[in-house]
């Protein structure tokens, strides 16, 4: 209880230091949101009523307060182009990021821990060597240069998978068929990263005594290593899959321009482009609810896996 | 030749001699159109940009409108009627029986003139429309009788068809419709076009499709999906795949494409302004020798060469040949090298001196402004390029900040109306978009009197005195009215409106 109590502290006091750096830039960052937004025909009148409108000609501590005592009460604001609620705006392509996130992170994890035992379990052999060179290769090409990469091959030169978009609501398979590149491009890095993390963690594992002691009593090569290696060796590329949702969170807008996806990413990407301020924090903060959400989790499983942490809390 | 308000006539016999929908062939029910800028407000009045207003181009009737594939050409549209009574009074019937999308009865006069008059006053919540320059003179709309009724101006106004009443601005909604939707009205708008919205996904698509009702031509295509893709790159191999239909890319993106199978590119001058500005109030720029002199060191050509693969033709002044007041004698200044560095060693900087140019972060900008740097460096002026992006590059130029610009580039879209192209450049427009800060109070003069000048050969003399003015000044270093490159399936024949930039949709259909 101790232990999610503090987790719960530390996760609010992020989510209100992100807040706080987020509301900061969007003071500080130059750029006129009347000028980038309606463009030269708006009057003076009509732009200085419009900056008004999205109170930024009040004073700093005023922005702050009402910027805060808005988010607390779950107001996103409105966005002054269409006038919509940005919480609509938000809503409308959160599925999509959450998607594509957890089935890059999915798969990223499926394919990077079985490679990672596998070249634990024979360290120094061809196998290990070929897999570190492909593991680096894997995290060191950016995710839109694979993206362009894939819809090269796949869309343009086979023509096996469709090169735009999400897919038509009511079709869940063509919507799995559009999601299938954009989720490759995003995980393709981290299945070289986890399987480097947990290599190198297995290895850790596989030299303590309880894996001598296992191996002296004759257990099966397997059982030790998917029974009693791979729990604690999962340790820490767990902790580096909580920041990585951040990551992915972030890669995810060039995946999602490359291939034409609706996200958050673009959506903040957007706003930054005209100075759309509400959506702007409206977005930027539900990422850092996200991200923060994704640690805390990360957070609990940890201490659910290793009783120490729960203890030391 | 120049559009006008005179080839009203003309045009209706033009757009008669279009095949009639039925007879197209069906190859394919549906297209899907790529737009590189999320669809935000289908509304006229508070339309966002470009993209929001091709769809309401294909999803209401005007009075009148342009008919694609000519120079401007203005045909009539919802009105059976349209008589210039006077220099400020237009009246109107409408053809009876055109019917709103989603059961909202028939057209009226009464919904003209709420969609007009919208323009000039705030509505409920005191919003004022962005666009109101847009119909800027604008008195009322008189309500003669359920389909008739009367435009009446404050002053005569030269630029009203074009501008206003066969633009998007003259496009008429259903007050009824507007009033009971409210905010949903711009994502669910209601219509009497020959295509009707059936589905608004913010950062993915708007899907139009043939409107039951409607009563004219029907369109092309039971379908066109108009597709929000922002990057270039995936556009091109969308175009390869088959997802797309239709796109406008880049000049260096579109080559690739040039020699694709099944794909056919073509090429259509634009009516944008795209120039080099040079603030003439900031030292050492306040001295005509000087801007005289980096107009000299210049090498127009050069740069477009650059930054459009060539593919842009150049401009010599404000006004392009498509439009009423072009100046086709204006002058084309060549590089002279010689002749700039005695210019600036006669204004005191024959070592040169440090500048910086601003311009937006795109590779068409930036290149053009590096070949710049490059061609000013023989005259000893060393240029930083200062790239920006749309937020804080557009307001650069605004208030004080603005008194601190040496040179930029810009780009402003245009419209087939010289008062459009010119508006930007008064006194009264220092400190807001006339970034030269350049100043003439005959040339405000001469733009007054052209807006209200209804005969074409005076306005286009009035308007090549004014350019003579710019071109006087030094100021302005003309690039570029742009170029639309357009990409398509060789079954798709596209419908792009003079400008380039404006599309009616409505009206692509099967080659």
């Amino acid at each position: 209880m101790r232990y999610l109590l503090s987790r719960l502290l530390t996760t609010a006091l992020i989510v209100a230091g992100a807040m706080l750096l987020l509301f900061a830039l969007t003071v500080l960052v130059p750029g006129d949101p009347a000028a980038a937004l309606l463009g030269p025909q708006a009057s003076p009148e009509y732009a200085a009523r419009f900056v008004a409108e999205m109170g930024l000609d009040q004073p700093v501590h005023i922005r702050l307060w009402r910027f805060f005592t808005h988010v607390l009460t779950g107001d996103l604001g409105t966005d002054v182009v269409s006038g919509r609620k940005v919480s609509a705006a938000i809503g409308a392509v959160l599925p999509y990021t959450v998607v594509l996130t957890a089935t890059s992170i999915g798969l990223a994890v499926l394919l990077g821990v079985p490679l990672g035992c596998l070249a634990a379990t024979r360290p120094g052999s061809l196998t290990d060597n070929v897999l570190a060179g492909v593991s680096v290769a894997l995290i060191a090409i950016p995710s839109f240069v694979i993206a362009i990469l894939l819809l090269l091959v796949f869309s343009v030169w086979l023509d096996w998978l469709p090169v735009l978009g999400t897919g038509r609501g009511d079709d869940l398979a063509d919507q799995a068929r559009r999601l299938i590149l954009p989720t490759i491009a995003l995980s393709v890095g981290w299945v070289g990263y986890i399987a480097r993390l947990v290599r190198t963690a297995m290895l850790e594992v596989l030299a303590e005594p309880y894996i001598r002691t296992a191996r002296a009593y004759g257990l099966p090569r397997g059982t030790i290593v998917l029974k009693y290696a791979l729990k604690n060796a999962c340790i820490p590329p767990l902790a580096v899959l909580g920041l990585g949702i951040g990551r992915l969170l972030g890669g995810a807008v060039l995946v999602e321009l490359v291939f034409s996806r609706p996200g958050l990413g673009r959506l903040v990407l957007d706003a930054i482009n005209v100075r759309n301020y509400p959506v702007l924090q409206g977005a930027v903060l539900v990422v850092v609810l996200l991200f923060a959400g994704a640690n805390l989790a990360v957070d609990l499983l940890y201490g659910a896996i290793d009783p120490r942490l729960r203890r030391r809390a | 030749m120049p559009t006008t308000r005179r080839r009203l006539l003309a045009g209706t016999a033009a757009l008669a001699a279009l095949p009639p929908g039925a007879a197209y062939a069906q190859a394919k029910a549906a297209i899907s159109v790529r737009i590189d800028r999320d669809v935000e407000v289908l509304d006229p009045a508070f339309r966002s940009g470009l993209q929001d207003g091709n769809i309401v181009r294909a999803i209401t009737q005007r009075l009148v409108t342009v008919a694609p594939g000519g120079n401007g050409d203005l045909v009539k549209d919802a009105a059976a009627e349209l008589t210039q009574t006077s220099p400020t009074t237009i009246d109107f019937t409408l053809k009876p029986g055109q019917m709103f999308s989603d059961g909202f009865g028939e057209m009226t006069a009464d919904d003209v003139k709420f969609s007009y008059e919208r323009f000039i006053h705030p509505d409920a919540s005191g919003k004022e429309s962005p666009y109101k320059g847009e119909w800027a003179g604008l008195k009322e709309v008189q309500v003669v009788d359920r389909l008739r009724g009367r435009i009446v101006m404050e002053r005569p106004r030269a630029g009203l068809f074009t501008i206003a009443l066969g633009d998007v601005a003259g496009s008429i909604l259903c007050r009824r419709a507007v009033e009971q939707r409210g905010v949903e009205h711009n994502t669910r708008p209601v219509g009497s076009g020959p295509l009707m919205v059936t589905a608004f996904e913010k950062q993915r698509q708007v899907v139009m499709r043939r409107n039951p009702v409607y009563a004219g031509e029907r369109s092309g295509f039971e379908e066109v999906a108009v597709r929000y893709v922002p990057d270039p790159k995936t556009a091109e191999l969308g175009l390869r795949s088959g997802d797309l239909d239709f796109a406008s890319l880049p000049p260096s993106q579109a080559e690739a494409l040039r020699t694709a199978a099944g794909l056919k590119v073509i090429q259509q001058p634009g009516i944008a302004n795209i120039w080099m500005g040079m603030n003439v109030e900031k030292p050492p720029f306040n001295d005509p020798r000087v801007r005289r002199a980096i107009r000299l060191a210049l090498d127009v050509d050069q740069m477009l060469l650059a930054g459009f693969n060539g593919r842009a033709p150049r401009a010599n002044a404000l006004v392009m040949p498509q439009v009423v007041g072009h100046w086709p004698d204006a002058p084309v200044v060549k590089r002279n090298v010689a002749e700039a560095k005695r210019l600036l060693a006669e204004a005191g900087h024959a070592a040169g001196f440090k500048a910086r140019i601003l311009v937006q972060n795109q590779p068409v900008y930036q290149t053009m402004a590096l070949v710049a740097q490059a061609l000013l460096r023989d005259v000893g002026i060393m240029l930083d390029v200062d790239a920006q992006d749309a937020g804080s590059f557009f307001s650069a130029g605004k208030g004080d900040t603005g008194k601190a610009l040496d040179l930029f580039i810009i780009r402003f879209n245009g419209k087939l109306d010289p008062n459009f192209l010119a508006q930007w450049f008064t006194t009264g427009q220092v400190g807001t978009w006339n970034w030269q800060r350049w100043s003439s109070p005959e040339f405000d003069r001469l733009l007054d009197e052209g807006s209200a000048e209804l005969d074409d050969a005076k306005r286009a003399a009035l308007f090549i005195q004014a350019q003579k003015l710019m071109e006087a000044s030094d100021a302005f270093v003309w690039l570029t009215y742009d170029v639309g490159i357009f990409i398509h399936r060789d079954w798709l024949r596209p419908a792009l409106l003079p400008s380039g930039i404006d599309w009616a949709m409505d009206r692509f259909a099967p080659a």
